[in-house]
């Protein structure tokens, strides 16, 4: 009785005397294994981490067993790995043998056991860091690289072929933050390229077997890259200096050629420039009344209007006749204009190289012909002879705006002025048509593309057909046919083709004025200064065109000779009553004599007369 | 144009001329180079010791990785007590387990150890593929490389037989190899899951590759230690 009191007393002092104290003891805490590491996979240590000790002291046991074995071992070496570790040496290390371990954690009031945990040391060898790193630069070549080689832990036997490692590098400069990393396999040796001169790298190297964990990285071996820029800086200053000498010569082309550049990217674009011809009024009008829009008010222009700005590029051979049938061609060799009038920029204007004649002189001799059409029959025919006079006026008048004159090549030339076709198809009229036509030789910048192509499809040929034997046979040469195509894009295929030759030299007829019934067609070979158009027979070589040099003082065109002096002169006489026919007088003679020119003359393919030098006076 | 086209000709001819004439010589080189003649390009045994080692890994990875994926997918979670039990078939061939007893194995011993061990895994790594191709539990990639394996295990015997003859004749290990014919142990018939049987089948073969493996490399660092080693 008073033993079980006393036990239940001692038992209820054990039980609350510590609660009394403020601890309590327990039995330990569940410990647990952590790790096991094999650094060479010969030997590994296994560590726990104990839990609550219950506040007593506690002792931990690790026990494993082996594979197939049930005998139960105790961790041989507590010591060597440091605290709660077990350390297995050689002799208890099997590999390729599964070991089960478990700690077990004791103190006074129990023990617990901890996990148990399957490791085959085969799998968990993790090495110590490669060894003896060594970082030099090698300048052999011209770009300096790094050459880093090591050596594997020693306790690692690589050498029997035990352990097979590979490793691994990673490099960085100093200040900087990313590691270049770079696998070398089983080398030991490894190269790394890519360097910035003058920089300090840092470099570490680990290694891992080839079933296990990768080791710590090494300690970090320092290198200083030397400065090596020099080379590849000089490279790209020769660089530098190269484009831009490059650079400064193509800047320098490009400001030559600056005008030519722009005309090739953004070419002008031409514009129809036909002074006294409005566009509008020709929009608005009917069809029937076309004609009378062509008569432009102030046209020809008056001698107060600036004859710099005209250019007529087209001469209207005009030769009067007593009888009213009697029409020949006109030259009109008032109308060009000199070079140097070069002042509008159409590229439409191809009748480049056409000089001008004196302006006054067209003008007058528009004025001229005026009144000779008007004492002609009073047709209709007639006044719309006059409208078209007026637009070859026009044309004349804007050739001589813009004369874009090369080389002395006469670009007017009468201009061909076609009958218009209702005359054409009508041969009983042909008389008063023919009489009444005038011959214009437009130069082909007179002509805007396709508006009178239809006016002289017909009439050349017309005539022909028409002109009797009394007539001066006038042969339009094969490029003739060029101006009457409908196309007439270029300056030189007009130019050629307004050839009127007068064939019927030996005639001995009166000269155009007199004998010709209808429109004549001659050669213009020279206009005197007397502003007397010598024509000439047509050859029947198809050269129907003689330079022009000049118009002298008595109104006499001067027609040049390739190689030979041009200085052909005619008397006329000053009337201008009489121009008409004294032309033709002297027009006999010259023409025998320009014959002889012509014989001499080596005229360009298309043959042209240039009037180089305007004359004083208008040609009738 | 016709000379061109001569031209064209001759050279195609003598080309093929060239490539066949090469051809032929080759060939009759290996005809003739039987009884490693001076001038016949023969195999080193380093180098024959290369290609096996590199063979060897080749398999391992393939194991590590079927091992991984039965692990991740089929047996998650599956704490290791149970293993203990395990029993590998090829347990019952002795191999050395430690770098000493490794090293001081002689050198036929150990090529006879690994020609056992290769031999041991032929049928059951064909049974393996089997189960692994009828049951659909494995994804294809998986069930080709099983049988992969089996197929590289074979290749790899074939490979280790004509090193240990190389060597046989090169007289650096004795004749004293017994051929095998059919391998000494037989496979288990487990009443286990099938799963738990293909599982333990990895592990098992895992181990043995490795085995194989580093066998191989002392064998190559022993006899012919010039690189790698």
């Amino acid at each position: 009785m008073r033993k079980s009191l006393g036990m239940t007393l001692l038992w209820f002092v054990l039980v609350f005397a510590p609660r009394a104290e403020g601890t309590r003891y327990s039995p330990p805490g569940k410990p647990t294994l952590t790790r096991c590491r094999s650094p060479e996979k010969e030997t590994f240590t296994c560590w726990w981490e104990p839990g609550s000790d219950g506040g007593l002291p506690t002792t931990y046991a690790l026990y494993y067993c082996k594979e197939n074995s049930d005998a139960v071992h105790e961790c041989p070496d507590y010591q060597t790995a440091g605290e709660n570790s077990c350390f297995f040496n050689k002799n208890d290390t099997s590999i390729w043998v599964n070991y089960n371990i478990t700690v077990v954690a004791t103190n006074a009031l129990g023990s617990s056991f901890s996990d148990p945990v399957d490791i085959d040391v085969v799998y968990i060898v993790e090495p110590n860091p490669p060894e003896r790193l060594t970082v030099t630069v090698m300048e052999d070549t011209s770009w300096p690289f790094l050459r880093v080689s090591w050596e594997p832990p020693h306790k690692a036997d690589t050498r029997s072929g035990w352990i097979t490692l590979i490793y691994e590098i990673r490099v960085k400069l100093e200040q900087e933050t990313e590691w270049e990393m770079h696998l070398a396999g089983q080398q030991k040796m490894f190269n790394i390229f890519s360097l910035r001169s003058g920089g300090k790298y840092l470099v570490q190297v680990r290694c891992k077997p080839d079933q296990g964990f990768w080791s710590e990285w090494s300690p970090a071996s320092q290198i200083k890259v030397p400065e090596y820029f020099h080379q590849e800086k000089s490279v790209w200053l020769l660089v530098t200096v190269f484009s831009a000498f490059i650079f400064l010569i193509l800047t320098w082309l490009l400001h030559l050629n600056s005008r030519s550049l722009k005309h090739f990217i953004l070419p002008p674009v031409p514009g129809p420039k036909i002074k006294g011809f409005d566009n509008q009024l020709l929009k608005n009008c009917k069809s029937g009344e076309v004609f009378s829009t062509l008569v432009v008010s102030d046209f020809p222009p008056t001698a107060s209007s600036n004859y710099e700005d005209l250019l007529v590029e087209y001469l209207e051979v005009y030769v009067p006749t007593e009888q009213e049938q009697l029409e020949s061609k006109k030259l009109h060799n008032g109308c060009l204009k000199c070079e140097g009038s070069t002042s509008d920029s159409d590229s439409g204007r191809g009748s480049c190289d056409s000089r001008t004649l004196l302006l006054d002189k067209c003008g007058e001799a528009k004025e001229d012909e005026r009144q000779k059409d008007q004492r002609s029959a009073g047709t209709d025919a007639e006044r719309q002879q006059q409208g078209w006079e007026g637009e070859a006026m026009a044309y004349a008048h804007e050739d001589m705006v813009s004369p874009d004159i090369s080389g002395g090549r006469v670009k007017t030339w009468p201009s061909v002025f076609s009958p218009l076709p209702q005359f054409s198809l009508h041969p009983q009229e042909q008389q008063s048509s023919l009489e009444m036509a005038k011959q214009h030789y437009l130069s082909d910048s007179l002509f805007p593309p396709g508006s009178t192509t239809s006016y002289f499809t017909q009439p050349v040929h017309s005539i022909k057909e028409v002109l009797g034997p009394s007539y001066w046979e006038f042969s339009s040469g094969s490029k003739q046919s060029d101006l009457l195509h409908p196309h007439m894009p270029s300056c030189r295929q007009l130019q050629a083709h307004s050839d009127v030759n007068i064939s019927r030299i030996g005639r001995k007829e009166v000269p155009p004025p007199a004998g010709l019934q209808s429109t004549e067609y001659a050669d213009i070979q020279r206009v005197t200064q007397g502003e007397t158009v010598l024509v000439q027979p047509k050859m029947p070589q198809g050269e129907d065109y003689s330079k022009v040099k000049g118009v002298d003082r008595d109104n006499m065109l001067l027609l040049q000779r390739e190689g030979m002096e041009s200085d052909e002169q005619q008397e006329t006489n000053g009337s201008k009553e009489d121009s008409c026919t004294s032309p033709t007088v002297t027009t006999t003679k010259k023409i025998h004599s320009a014959t002889r020119i012509r014989g001499e003359m080596l005229l360009a393919a298309n043959g042209y007369v240039d009037t180089a030098t305007i004359c004083s006076q208008p040609i009738q | 144009m016709p000379g061109n086209i001569r031209s064209v000709s001759i050279v195609w001819v003598v080309l093929v001329c060239i490539l066949f004439c090469s051809r032929l010589t080759s060939v009759g080189a290996a005809s003739i180079c039987t009884n490693s003649q001076a001038g016949c390009h023969v195999i080193t045994l380093a180098n024959l010791f290369d290609r096996v080692i590199q063979h060897s890994a080749k398999i391992q990875s393939f194991t590590n990785y079927l091992h991984s994926e039965f692990e991740q997918y089929f047996l998650p979670g599956k704490n290791q007590i149970g293993r203990v039990s395990r029993n590998c078939h090829t347990s019952t061939i002795l191999t050395p387990n430690g770098k000493e007893n490794a090293q001081s194995m002689a050198r036929e011993e150990l090529t006879e150890v690994i020609l056992k061990l290769l031999l041991a895994w032929r049928d059951p790594l064909w049974q393996f593929h089997q189960s692994m191709a009828h049951h659909h539990d494995f994804n294809n990639f998986s069930s080709n490389k099983a049988l992969e394996m089996s197929d590289m295990v074979h290749e790899l015997r074939k490979g280790v037989e004509k090193v240990s003859e190389k060597m046989q004749k090169l007289g650096i290990i004795s004749n004293s190899i017994r051929r095998l014919a059919s391998p000494e142990t037989s496979v288990q018939n487990d009443s286990e899951q099938h799963l738990m049987k293909d599982y333990d089948l990895l592990y098992c073969f895992r181990r043995d590759s490795n085995k194989v493996q580093n066998y191989l490399m002392i064998l190559k660092c022993r006899i012919v230690p010039e690189y790698g080693c």
